[in-house]
């Protein structure tokens, strides 16, 4: 239905040219489903817009040909080529919320497309839109057909877009990252939606994601890109259970597992090559544990075993495993039944919001919404012990971390640390307790202070607290910086000059600082690469086992928090629905919210 | 959405409370014996005495504000030093004068200045657009009584076309009353053009960029109906609040622009109660002033609240 | 030994930064040093003293000796030019300075503390912004004999709210880093976390700010002193200048126009040179004026 061959993409940037893709072949046949698979920078994205023709500006189409149902698009002009946009190939994009106009109602952009290719009158669009909005299982359609997106959920607008991009009935569905942004439960349902509408419509789907899991669930072929080439081709099945390339190999030994928690899980060191000037062998080289002398020349996609791997050495390595660190010997979380270090009881926050007047006849009625992220949750951590935090958004996780650390003013309850309550003191007196309990922040972009250099940044808080003599810091932010696995050099650097695995480092290396008992840790990896994330999950690994540090580890991704707890603690609306030994509630949760949730989470066939 | 209405209303009218007390309190607690400012500085005592007690000056200064602004409620704005006559009837002439030049001069600006903007964002990167940025810069920086010399050295002396001051009545017979507003609009508008086109201009290029104008070429809409049916409504809603702001600019730009042109005007009222020590009239003008103004701004927040969709139907419903 | 020793990095790269000047910071920078330096050198570069009257010399256009003329009282219009632009430059930056040694504190303190300080400051702001500019500074001069400093004092406080206002859009959004949330976990006074880690960053885009407000301030001391509130005569400042060249403007037009481009020219280097720096600015904080 749609092949696209021998693409290359380049985009002109201020710093010189990048060249994006090289070379693409990809396929979307009449009823199966193609995953395009990378993490950032490996160029998926840009397909999407090739297929389409809405390649920015800046980009220049180096080499390939686009056919759909046996036309070429690039001899197309661009008026039949906006023909084909939009009714026979349709275009799903990520972020569900930034994609639809504010300013119209949904009914109307679920519908445009018909009126624009179909000939359809305003009347008879809005009338198919609602039919639509049916089929992909939101309820109450006609309502929601009247309503502007920005009364919509997440998940419901996303379903708006699908709807919206079926409209005119395309033969190729091209859907970018469409879950990502969406809770587990609710992606679960959209990926449900996804696969029905394929079998009963008989699309061609191209699906792009960073999550090897999920594309387990829906496709049934997979390439896996790295910087700008197809690395490897294959059937979904048969790529994720014995992936060839060692790119491939190494994504799937960084991914946590579900079935296999307490294996180390496997980086992958080093960065991505410099797209200006892509080198002329295996682009994966320098971080190729197998690399060989074969292995700067120029690699193509060579069929094995009923796949196209890029890889000299495929055959060689077939049965060779990529390097894991060894397995710890003991079972962690060497706790001793010592006192709680963290003991919450009973803690409580709502926010008011909306605090407006509203009009009922002539009376002014003062209104507000009361949210309650934290309902009355308590919770132990002991010494060297990692409890998981769950939920999904606006499960009130983040905030539970946050008010524990008196970040946020609880309303009511209990919190002791360190054998001390310290729900009541007021502010200046918390020196104590904040030595004792740090925290690591998401984004990395935004954790640390930009005009300062690492080692001011880690300095401060050794300043702060005298942790140490003025002449000895320089040496104490060595010391962190080494713990974190950062070169000492990394003192002088500041923020913009470091990648986002490096920044999150710091944040820990800052958090370490002080010498804490215990570190909230929120969302840590969840803004990483999932390459990057196995390394920075085995360094809290490490340093829990070194240190002795208790962590309340929050994450909306289980898989992550399963590897790495040793409890699990499940909220939903404020409320710690269950809380138990992270074996027991992964293999028998009891909550039926529990149970919800990991049924929802997308799994990985067994290796 | 009739409670943000309300709001604002409510909003509006303690702003100017708040600005009659503090044009009031400028004008009476400064060090300066406002007496003598009117009488000069050697004024015999007796005379001195005599105009402070017609004045009230001697009250307490609470009491003598409420008396100017319960004055103001009744419709009662004081009497002028200089002229000795009522001021409200004064005002309102200069007030309808003023009227009609910001009235024209602003529809102009609101016109040409977003047509440009939208027109150079749309061509962004090309002749029309670096002219426009390049004409901008112009209309930026030249001050606008500069500008006016040159318009009156232009068209008035030079080529004759148009007169170098002086107001007619519409009375007087349509042309005769245009051929005095068009030098001064002119005036007006080209500085205020610069800003507005800038502004829409980068409004325009950011929705543009957008996502959802993305999406909308996605579904292969021709372009004229991403332009005019998606991009145009979002991009000129923050416009709205700019020509808001510029109102006041331009309210501001009179002062100089009807002195040069000698245009019987509130601004040229205003730079001559400054310059006679006509205290009652500068307050009355600038309080005047202060509410057009804030009417001006709630009508932009009213437009601007039924535009938005966010604040016009508020809650969720999914 | 594990893989991890390897580390020296991960991920993707970081984007580069260094990047050359466009040509809009370059012309700007060269124009807006330009006339500076004339301007601060004035007193040594000036061909001919500014204020000696000299009947004779009347009403000269441009010439080999006086190369912009000569006024109504024959003295140099170049001379008197320079010295003009001390005086606006003078006024402008101290201006400016007055807002933002009146403003910054205001706009940091709402943007951080919100709450009550916030309506309070900001209701205040909305006040004075309720008046226009030069109306306001009309009036603040109306009740006091002129005098430049003065002047330079009102339009001061005349900009001030506006400062407040871009301050505050700077500081709530950097409040909302993660950053801030860090020094908060280490128990950080209000007052380090102010100066010490949201002021270094919201400098930058100020700064941007506050020197296209040096321009406006110039521009609108101008207009005051050609109203006869500002600079007094003899004084050379371009807005009296502008002012006094009126009534002669088909005889000697270069009296007027001198000044007048001077202060075109000033106006548009320094805002070339401050967009030029704002595009060039971390993107994530914006300077925004909006309805508080």
């Amino acid at each position: 239905m749609l092949e696209i061959s021998d693409l290359t993409v380049r985009y002109r940037t201020p710093v010189g040219e990048i060249e994006a893709l090289t070379s693409i072949d990809v396929r979307a046949e009449r009823g199966r489903t193609l995953a395009l698979v990378g993490e950032s920078g490996s160029g998926k994205s840009t397909v999407a817009l090739a297929a389409m023709g809405l390649l920015p500006s800046e980009s220049v189409v180096a080499s390939g040909r686009i056919v759909f149902d046996g036309q070429e698009l690039g001899a197309l002009d661009e008026g039949a080529r906006r023909k084909l946009r939009g009714s026979r190939l349709g275009l799903v994009f990520q972020d569900p919320f930034s994609v639809l106009n504010p300013s119209l109602t949904i009914g109307e952009q679920v519908g445009e497309g018909l009126v624009h290719h179909r000939g359809f009158t305003q009347a008879q669009a809005q009338a198919r839109a609602v039919e639509l909005l049916d089929e992909v299982g939101i309820v109450n359609p006609a309502a929601i057909a009247k309503a502007y997106p920005h009364e919509l959920s997440g998940g419901m607008r996303q379903r708006a877009l699908i709807a919206g991009a079926l409209a005119p009935e395309p033969a190729v569905l091209i859907l970018d990252e469409p879950t990502t942004a969406l809770d587990v439960t609710i992606e679960a349902q959209i990926l449900d939606l996804l696969e029905a509408l394929r079998a009963r419509r008989g699309l061609a789907m191209l699906f792009i994601s960073h999550n090897l899991a999920v594309v387990h669930r829906i496709a049934d072929e997979v390439a896996v890109l790295y910087a700008g080439q197809i690395v490897e081709q294959g059937r979904t099945r048969d790529v994720l259970t014995r992936p060839m390339h060692p790119y491939a190999r190494g994504l799937l030994a960084a991914i946590p597992r579900f079935d296999d928690r307490r294996r180390r899980l496997a980086a992958i060191p080093g960065r991505l090559p410099d797209l200006r000037a892509p080198p002329a062998g295996c682009r994966f080289l320098a971080r190729c544990p197998f690399a060989a002398p074969g292995c700067e020349a120029p690699q193509s996609l060579r069929s094995l075993d009923a796949r196209a791997v890029r890889c000299v050495r495929a055959n060689e390595l077939r049965d060779t495993h990529w390097p894991r660190p060894q397995d710890p010997e003991q079972a962690r979380g060497a706790r001793n039944d010592a006192a709680a270090v963290v003991s919450i009881e009973r803690l409580t926050k709502t926010f008011t919001l909306g605090r407006g007047w509203r009009f009922s006849g002539w009376r002014p009625r003062k209104e507000e919404i009361v949210l309650r992220p934290v309902d009355d949750v308590s919770l132990d951590i002991r010494p060297g012990e990692v409890v998981g935090l769950v939920g999904e958004s606006g499960s009130g996780k983040t905030t539970l971390g946050r008010t524990i650390l008196r970040l946020i003013e609880a309303d009511c309850g209990e919190i002791r640390i360190n054998g001390e309550v310290v729900s009541q003191r007021p502010q200046r007196n918390l020196e104590a307790m904040r030595r004792a309990a740090q925290i690591v922040f998401q984004n990395p972009d935004s954790s640390l202070n930009p005009r300062k250099t690492v080692g001011a940044l880690l300095a401060r808080p050794i300043e702060r607290f005298g942790m140490a003599p003025r002449a000895e810091v320089p040496a104490r932010v060595r010391a962190l910086l080494e713990r974190v696995r950062l070169p000492a050099h990394y003192a002088n650097r500041y923020a913009h000059q470091m990648s986002g695995g490096e920044k999150q480092r710091v944040g820990i290396a800052r958090a370490l600082a002080t010498e804490p008992r215990f570190i909230v840790c929120d969302e840590p990896v969840s803004a990483l690469d999932v390459s990057v994330q196995a390394a920075i999950v085995n360094l809290l690994a490490d340093l829990r086992d070194d240190l002795g540090v208790a962590f309340l580890f929050i994450s909306h991704d289980i898989s992550v928090v399963a590897h790495f707890a040793d409890r699990i603690a499940v909220m939903n609306r404020g409320k710690l629905v269950e809380l138990g030994e992270a074996d027991q509630i992964m293999r028998a949760p009891r909550h039926p919210y529990t149970i919800k949730l990991l049924s929802a989470v997308p799994r990985l066939p067994a290796a | 959405m009739t409670a943000y209405i309300v709001r604002r209303l409510v909003f509006i009218l303690l702003v100017l409370a708040a600005v009659s007390i503090l044009v009031f309190a400028i004008t009476s607690l400064l060090p300066a014996n406002v007496a003598y400012l009117i009488l000069g500085p050697f004024a015999p005592p007796e005379q001195v005495r005599a105009l402070e007690v017609k004045l009230g000056l001697n009250d307490p200064i609470w009491r003598q504000y409420l008396r100017w602004a319960g004055g103001f409620l009744t419709g009662d704005l004081g009497v002028s030093t200089l002229m000795n006559r009522p001021i409200a009837p004064m005002l309102a002439e200069a007030i309808g004068r003023s009227l009609m030049l910001t009235g024209a001069s602003f529809f102009l600006i609101a016109s040409i200045g977003v047509g440009l903007g939208v027109a150079a964002a749309l061509r962004h990167g090309r002749a029309l657009d670096h002219s426009v940025s390049v004409g901008a810069y112009l209309g930026i920086a030249v001050p606008e009584f500069f500008w006016a010399i040159v318009v009156i050295m232009v068209f008035a002396s030079w080529l004759g076309w148009l007169p170098a001051s002086g107001y007619e009545p519409p009375s007087a017979g349509f042309w005769i009353w245009a051929k005095h507003l068009i030098a001064p609009t002119i005036t007006l508008v080209f500085g205020h053009l610069a800003h507005v086109s800038r502004l829409t201009r980068s409004s325009m290029i950011e929705v543009m960029q957008s996502p959802y104008v993305t999406a909308a070429r996605a579904k292969g809409l021709p372009e004229r109906v991403v332009v005019l049916h998606h991009a145009l409504r979002n991009a000129l809603l923050p416009t709205i609040t700019v020509l808001a702001l510029d109102f006041g600019r331009l309210m501001g730009g009179i002062v100089v622009v009807e002195t040069i042109f000698a245009y019987p005007g509130l601004g040229r009222l205003i730079v001559f109660s400054i310059q006679n020590r006509d205290l009652p009239t500068l307050q009355a003008s600038i309080l005047v002033v202060a509410a057009i103004y804030a009417v001006a701004n709630l009508v932009a927040d009213l437009l601007y609240a039924r535009f938005n969709p966010k604040i016009r139907y508020g809650r969720n419903v999914g | 030994m594990s893989d991890e020793a390897r580390h020296s990095s991960d991920g993707e790269p970081p984007a580069p930064r260094r990047r050359r000047w466009s040509a809009q910071l370059k012309v700007g920078a060269a124009l807006t040093a330009a006339i500076l330096i004339a301007s601060l050198l004035a007193p040594w570069i000036a061909p001919h003293p500014w204020d000696t009257i000299s009947m004779r010399t009347r009403f000269l256009a441009p010439n080999a000796t006086y190369w912009l003329g000569t006024d109504d009282y024959g003295r140099d219009v170049l001379s008197r030019m320079l010295m003009g632009g001390r005086l606006s430059i003078a006024m402008g930056v101290s201006a400016t300075l007055v807002s933002l040694a009146l403003g910054v504190p205001m706009g940091l303190a709402a943007g951080y503390f919100r709450g009550w300080i916030d309506e309070a400051l900001m209701r205040f702001a909305d006040v004075l912004m309720a008046i226009p500019a030069i109306m306001l500074g009309l009036l603040v001069l109306a009740v006091t004999p002129p005098a430049l400093w003065k002047t330079a004092l009102a339009i001061g406080f005349v900009y001030t709210p506006l400062i407040a206002r871009i301050t505050r859009s700077v500081t709530l959004s950097l409040a909302n880093e993660e950053f801030i949330q860090a020094a908060r976990a280490r128990s950080e006074s209000n007052a380090y976390i102010l100066f010490r880690e949201i002021l270094p960053n919201a400098w930058p885009p100020l700064l941007v700010e506050a020197s296209l407000r040096v321009t406006y301030a110039i521009l609108l001391g101008a207009a005051l002193s050609f109203l006869g509130l500002g600079a007094q005569p003899p004084s050379s400042d371009w807005g009296l200048m502008i002012a006094e060249a009126r009534s002669f403007l088909d005889r000697a037009p270069w009296i007027a126009l001198a000044p007048g481009l001077a202060m075109c020219l000033l106006v548009i280097g320094v805002n070339l040179l401050g967009d030029g720096a704002r595009e060039r600015l971390d993107p994530r904080i914006k300077a925004g004026v909006g309805k508080s």
